[in-house]
């Protein structure tokens, strides 16, 4: 009994994907990205992104059912990101999500993209992880969550206050003329740099801060450094800039991280999202739970960035723990919060 | 014969249909220009409960305000794809019907501009284009497509692609002003 198969559908960016799980075994994971389309105008244009998700919905899911060896009607249910996300692509998921559920008669599991980014860690690492402390970080998010049933009950116990992490990876990696997206170009420069070569600030770290936002982020204070230490060093090493800009964000995102798990007495951290693919977190992050006697769990990197894996995985931990299905109606939303699991 | 589920969202109006062998089984529609995503499944699924299995899937593919028009296209080859089933495109305007020899129509494209297209005899001569109202001459603007006829012309009309007749609005980093 390998559990129920699930598709997942995610359009809530430039990435078109598609999932397929049966319980907690991952059978397609199938992503056609527009990001290059978007590199030009150096972020995500949501009229491109919504025009490419129309195009490639239809081939990614029959490539995804191809590399699952499954046909439609073998689909016991159907589960699609419904925010948050660009709505205009958004829709593109959900609608195809509601148009295979009526066909096929099958149930349909909104659910929510931040929940699902976590949950993808469910189809690597098997043992139960809840309680867990969740570090979410992407392009659009950033947010420290106490999770208790990744299907029923998640807490925010923070987020930034102004830019998301990776989006400070993209303005500063467009600055340094490193291209987008700048996440994994800032990552490929910094190891050829010295991540103690400047000092740049940690937003909310002082102790007041920490007493009164310990779990909340902030990185537009660390731009602000980052753009007059290259109007005052005219003569910079680029490495050195984007080693030590890195640092700053990757140092301050496990500070606060690892306060949560002490504060809370959950010896377990989940890190997800985009910027969790990022080598310097990874590799900071097992250093420091390894000297804190916390568990971590970091989805492998193609899972961090957005697929459809991880609305499948989310969609069959819900089918297995008997969580009622979606109305085969429901408003995609784009600023959906993360408690909101499902709707 | 064959029985078709009907669907436009060129619209503000969802509109979906069940046509089977030149008749309308069911048809409903719903008006709102931001509620196209849950307007087409309820409607499609009042359409299935009229009991009849459709063979095809036909759609409207605009032009229309690119949202709503992707949600019932979306839909479309979805639902398509699960029933295995063909599904077929139709240029939205051509499905308006207009009792006369020569006429244009036309649905409001925002921005002040409207999408039209030029029909002599029901067959298309000029358009789908899109252009401020005061440089199209007299067009009919208050008409919807129509569902019969929707499932006609998918016997002789095929569209794959939408309408958008708009390039995306961006402006490459390189053209921005500085």
């Amino acid at each position: 009994m390998r559990g129920p198969l699930v598709l997942g559908i995610e359009t809530s960016c430039d990435e078109t994907a598609i999932g397929i799980v049966a319980g907690r075994t991952l059978l397609a994971n199938v992503i056609a990205s527009s990001v290059d389309e978007h590199a030009r105008f150096g972020g995500v244009v949501p009229e491109i992104a919504s025009r490419a998700h129309l195009e490639a919905i239809q081939p990614a899911l029959k490539q995804a059912l191809s590399d699952a060896g499954v046909t439609l009607r073998d689909i016991d249910a159907v589960a699609v990101t419904a925010g948050p996300g660009l709505i205009g692509a958004l829709l593109v998921g959900t609608s195809t999500a509601a148009g295979l559920a009526l066909g096929l008669g099958r149930p349909i599991y909104a659910v929510n993209h931040l929940a699902a980014h976590i949950s993808v860690d469910y189809l690597t690492h098997t043992n139960a992880i809840e309680p867990t402390i969740a570090l979410l970080v992407s392009g659009g998010h950033s947010s420290l969550l106490k999770i208790d049933d990744i299907t029923h009950s998640i807490t925010k116990l923070g987020a930034t206050m102004d830019d998301a992490a990776g989006e400070a990876f993209d303005k500063i990696a467009r600055i340094l003329d490193l291209g987008f997206p700048g996440g994994p170009a800032i990552d490929r420069i910094a190891r050829d740099g010295n991540s103690s070569a400047i000092d740049f600030p940690r937003g909310l770290t002082t102790s007041g801060d920490w007493k009164t936002r310990p779990y909340d982020f902030s990185f537009s204070g660390l731009k602000t450094a980052v753009a007059r230490y290259l109007e005052n060093t005219p003569a910079y090493a680029k490495a050195d800039v984007a080693a030590s800009f890195q640092e700053a964000v990757v140092d301050v995102l496990l500070q606060k991280a690892l306060a949560a798990c002490k504060d809370s007495g959950i010896d377990h951290l989940v890190i997800a999202g985009g910027v969790a693919a990022n080598s310097r977190l990874r590799a900071l992050a097992e250093q420091r739970c390894e000297r804190a006697k916390i568990a971590l769990a970091i989805p492998e990197p193609a899972l961090c960035t957005d697929n459809g894996a991880m609305v499948a995985s989310l969609g069959a931990l819900m089918v297995l723990s008997g969580r009622p299905a979606s109305p085969l109606a429901f408003d995609a939303s784009s600023s959906m919060p993360v408690e909101a699991i499902s709707l | 014969m064959s029985a078709s589920l009907v669907i436009d969202t060129s619209t503000s109006r969802t509109i979906v249909g069940l046509v089977k062998d030149e008749q309308i089984i069911w048809q409903g529609f719903h008006d709102g220009a931001t509620d196209h995503g849950n307007a087409v499944a309820l409607l499609a699924k009042q359409a299935l409960a009229a009991g009849v299995n459709p063979d095809r899937v036909v759609v409207g593919m605009g032009p229309g305000p690119f949202t709503g028009l992707r949600v019932g296209i979306s839909f479309a080859r979805a639902f398509a794809a699960a029933r295995n089933v063909p599904v077929i495109g139709i240029c939205s305007l051509d499905a308006i019907v207009v009792d006369q020899g020569a006429y244009t129509v036309a649905i409001d494209a925002r921005r002040k501009e409207i999408y039209w297209a030029r029909y002599q005899h029901g067959v298309r001569v000029e358009g789908p284009a899109v252009n401020f109202p005061a440089d199209v001459d007299g067009y009919i603007i208050d008409l919807y497509p129509n569902v019969l006829r929707l499932a006609q012309l998918s016997e002789s009309q095929n569209v794959s692609e939408p309408f958008y007749l708009r390039r995306p609005d961006a402006v490459a980093t390189a053209d921005r002003p500085s």
